[in-house]
């Protein structure tokens, strides 16, 4: 009994983590139809940036994380506005859009590779405190991951719902034609959704940060998890791809009752492939 | 020189990749990121029966085609059911699993240091074990994937892959199986990925889970992207300039870890730049056909198939009772209606009254909620909608739905139907028949796009026609289909004066060889010209039906329609 618990905790923390790539993920592939697979190598390449922030330029963590998060959003809008509209606006279809954001993908996590070295990132002497729930253990980063989540999602539902950009994503997200027939200029609204989508991202990078670090290959599971939260959750829905993601961290962490370790991520993308056969909208989005 | 020889061969296994994928992603537009892991299956499934189970090395190699085939059409199952981003992200997950396993049943596949001492290939008392022995077995295969895959892609089966890529619901329209054409499609490419596996894993004697992660894929999908996507002839083309391009690189002084890493680099930079700016690649797909010299060039030289069972008047195709709700919005209310042999018959009625939704449920591309579908009194209503353009009916669309990156000959030849070549056995047991059969449908193909008046475009993309043109081209899809009952979604609407001239006899004719018509129209005028019966349908049902005069003076559906 201990040991579910402790293995929900540790899901529910991870899938946090996934939530958080997923909302970020989703809202620019929800809103712009774009699958944005650079968005993994962004997130690593904040991860790296807060590092050296930190490491080299001896800044304060929060400061950091700040401008790794304004360095996120540039680089999003930025590979928004070089790489993905002109080939939009030239009426490309979606696999040339979608090959693009490969090429993207590659570039961006090679010169990672080649710029910082292969070797993983840590921050030298960072320290958080080890609670106990009752016979379960969290660190302090697992509550603070958990925490972020919650705190990003509510102020981007917020945001969506109240917010002058909110009303105007959501109408994008659920009609472009008719968005742009009554007015809303669909190029901003791509590139705020591409600003908030790699900021969102740089939150869950400053999280690996404090957890493990920055590694070379952390993009592609970054983008390959937040994907997997999207499609499972639903495509267009906020809601869905957190659910997503917190399901994805609880099945795998789950699986870990009766597997050995290593077969964690093999039973969530199995449980992925039951869904889309068995739900291929998503679990939010019925139709 | 054995160097030399060794580069070769990775060309010849990269040119058997390239066009495998090329057959999923350029031809039926299927966006699969697995080819590495269908690679990979292939290379363990030989390497693990010949080394723990002596099993003699090409029966090995065929079970690990076979398999890797039949995990091929496996991993397609979602792709039926819905396409393009879910499809990428479920083979993605694909690709992870699989190298997942291979590193972590250290059992099976000996884990991340991979399984040695695989035999070599003995073929006529020679044993391979030199590169340059191995290229001519390398060689000799890839050039038979190649044609056979070649061979495949101008067949009718090829040609209905390219049409289901430029647009799914109009190939089921014209009576093709996508399920069949993605399973198929799926298993042949990861099967002929799993030659090239099977291959690697005897050359080198040795399997790791390294040589078939995502970059492979990736690497794979460059050479298609570069070499041209659709053209088997340019994959390979990619493959070969991919291949050596690297080994040029080591020319370079490069410390050897970010060699590696600027060579990944610059295959991404080689995608976005080509994408940007010569986005069908080096060799753009082109299917060319020759036309017959000589073909008949006089008008009204195209006659329809004669029917066997006409008898004007009889009713072909009745709907009874059609409902359809979507959550809660009702579609259709109860739907009554019949069709007869010989009458054309008109559908009126304002927006959203449920006119289209009245074909798609009478064509299998919606299934009604209640309600019951009859062909010549035979129950049809859950049938496919290719099933149902098999027992003879047929419709067009609205929006037209032509296959863009097609030529209007080829939009016309898709549709005709029974074709041999649409199966994989005909096209390489009999490929005389097929050729045959081809000959006459194209020599049929030219007297419909002349009837039609396209003769003379029969080999210009279709994507370059004018509107007038693509609805004249619709019509001759929709004849090409030989279907006894035609619907046809507003065929007439914004046609200028001329081209409707053009096309009211059509239809007239059609209906005058006991075909079954009933069309959609705006335009009371045109209705009253061209329909023998009009049905006025509003709010999801047929509210009166009678010959197109008398509908026209009753002032109460006058007044709700004009208002």
């Amino acid at each position: 009994m201990d040991l579910i618990l402790q293995l929900l905790a540790n899901g529910i923390s991870n899938g946090s983590q996934y939530a958080l790539l997923g909302i970020g993920f989703g809202l620019i592939f929800g809103t712009t139809g774009i699958v944005h697979f650079a968005y993994g190598p962004v997130f690593a390449a904040s991860a790296y940036v807060m590092w050296w922030l930190i490491a080299a330029l001896g800044l304060p963590f929060l400061v950091a994380v700040m401008l790794g998060m304004a360095f996120a959003a540039g680089f999003g809008v930025l590979s928004y506005l070089v790489i993905y509209e002109p080939l939009v606006e030239r009426g490309s279809p979606s696999f040339v859009v979608l090959v693009a954001s490969l090429g993207l993908f590659i570039v961006i996590a090679n010169s990672l590779a080649i710029v910082f070295g292969t070797d993983a990132k840590t921050l030298p002497d960072f320290s958080y405190g080890i609670y106990f729930l009752g016979d379960v253990v969290v660190t302090g980063v697992q509550i603070a991951q958990v925490l972020v989540f919650v705190a990003v999602a509510l102020t981007l539902s917020a945001f969506l719902k109240y917010g002058t950009w909110g009303s105007a994503i959501r109408a994008v997200t659920d009609n472009v034609d008719m968005a742009r027939i009554v007015g809303i200029d669909t190029r901003k609204v791509a590139i705020v959704v591409f600003a908030i989508g790699s900021v969102i991202s740089a939150i869950a990078a400053a999280n690996l940060l404090v957890r493990e670090g920055a590694s070379t290959h952390v993009g592609f599971f970054a983008v390959f998890y937040a994907f997997i939260a999207v499609v499972v959750g639903g495509v267009g829905s906020i809601r869905g791809a957190a659910i997503g993601g917190l399901l994805l961290g609880l099945v795998e962490s789950t699986g870990m009752w009766k597997l050995p370790t290593e077969w964690q991520s093999t039973i969530a993308f199995l449980v992925l492939f039951v869904v889309m056969l068995w739900r291929p909208t998503g679990l939010l989005r019925g139709n | 020189m054995d160097y030399f020889y060794h580069v070769l061969v990775m060309f010849c296994l990269y040119a058997i990749l390239a066009t495998s994928f090329n057959v999923v992603i350029g031809l039926a537009g299927l966006f699969a990121l697995s080819h590495a892991a269908f690679y990979a299956i292939g290379a363990y499934t030989t390497a693990i029966l010949t080394t723990a189970y002596g099993v003699p090395v090409f029966v090995a190699m065929a079970i690990g085609v076979v398999l890797t085939a039949a995990i091929g059409a496996i991993a397609a199952l979602p792709a039926l059911r819905v396409g393009g981003h879910y499809l990428v992200v479920v083979t993605l997950a694909l690709q992870v699993i699989v190298i997942d396993i291979l590193r972590n049943a250290q059992g099976l596949t000996g884990g991340p240091d991979g399984i040695s001492g695989i035999p070599r290939i003995v073929m006529f008392g020679q044993t391979l074990s030199t590169p340059g022995s191995f290229l001519v077995l390398a060689a000799v295969v890839a050039t038979a994937v190649y044609f056979a895959l070649r061979l495949l892609a101008v067949s009718p089966f090829g040609r209905a892959l390219r049409a289901m890529r430029e647009n799914e619901l109009a190939v089921q329209s014209v009576g093709k199986n996508v399920v069949a054409l993605k399973l198929i499609a799926f298993a042949l490419s990861a099967g002929t990925a799993a030659i090239a596996g099977s291959l690697l894993a005897h050359y080198i004697a040795f399997v790791s889970p390294q040589s078939f992660s995502i970059d492979e894929t990736i690497l794979v999908l460059a050479m298609i992207i570069l070499g041209g996507t659709g053209n088997l002839f340019g994959a390979v083309v990619g493959a070969f300039i991919l291949v050596l391009l690297p080994e040029i690189l080591k020319f370079l002084d490069l410390p050897v870890g970010t060699a590696d890493l600027m060579r990944n680099a610059f295959y991404g930079l080689m995608l976005i730049v080509i994408l940007r700016f010569r986005p069908e690649g080096l060799f753009p797909e082109r299917y060319r056909y020759t036309l017959p010299a000589g073909a008949q060039r006089s008008a009204g030289a195209f006659q329809l198939s004669p029917l066997t069972n006409t008898e004007n008047g009889t009713v072909t195709l009745a709907g009874e009772n059609l409902h359809k709700n979507f959550g809660g919005i009702v579609a259709a209310a109860g739907i009554d209606i019949e069709l007869r042999a010989g009458l054309v018959t008109g559908l009126i009625g304002p927006n959203g009254a449920g006119k289209t939704t009245a074909f798609n449920l009478l064509t299998g591309f919606l299934t009604p909620t209640s309600g019951t579908i009859t062909l010549r009194g035979r129950p049809i209503t859950d049938r496919r909608p290719h099933r149902i353009v098999h027992s003879g009916v047929a419709r067009s669309f609205q929006d037209l739905k032509l296959f863009r990156r097609m030529t209007v000959l080829e939009n016309v030849l898709v549709a005709f139907p029974n074709q041999l070549g649409d199966h994989l056995h005909n096209i390489y047991f009999r490929p005389g028949s097929v050729a045959a059969q081809e000959r006459a449908n194209i020599a049929r193909a030219l007297e419909i796009l002349e009837f039609v008046g396209l003769r003379e475009r029969a080999l210009e993309e279709a994507d370059g026609l004018s509107y007038a043109e693509e609805k004249l081209l619709v019509i001759a899809r929709l004849l090409a289909t030989e279907a006894e009952v035609l619907l046809l979604d507003e065929p007439l609407s914004g046609l200028d004066p001329n081209t409707l001239a053009r096309v009211l006899p059509i239809v007239r004719r059609l209906a005058a060889q006991g075909r079954t018509v009933c069309l959609i129209e705006h335009n009371l005028d045109v209705i009253r010209e061209v329909c023998d019966v009009a049905a006025y349908l509003d709010g999801g049902r047929v509210l009166t039906i009678g010959r197109p005069d008398d509908l026209m003076k009753d002032p109460q559906l006058l007044e709700r329609y004009i208002q």
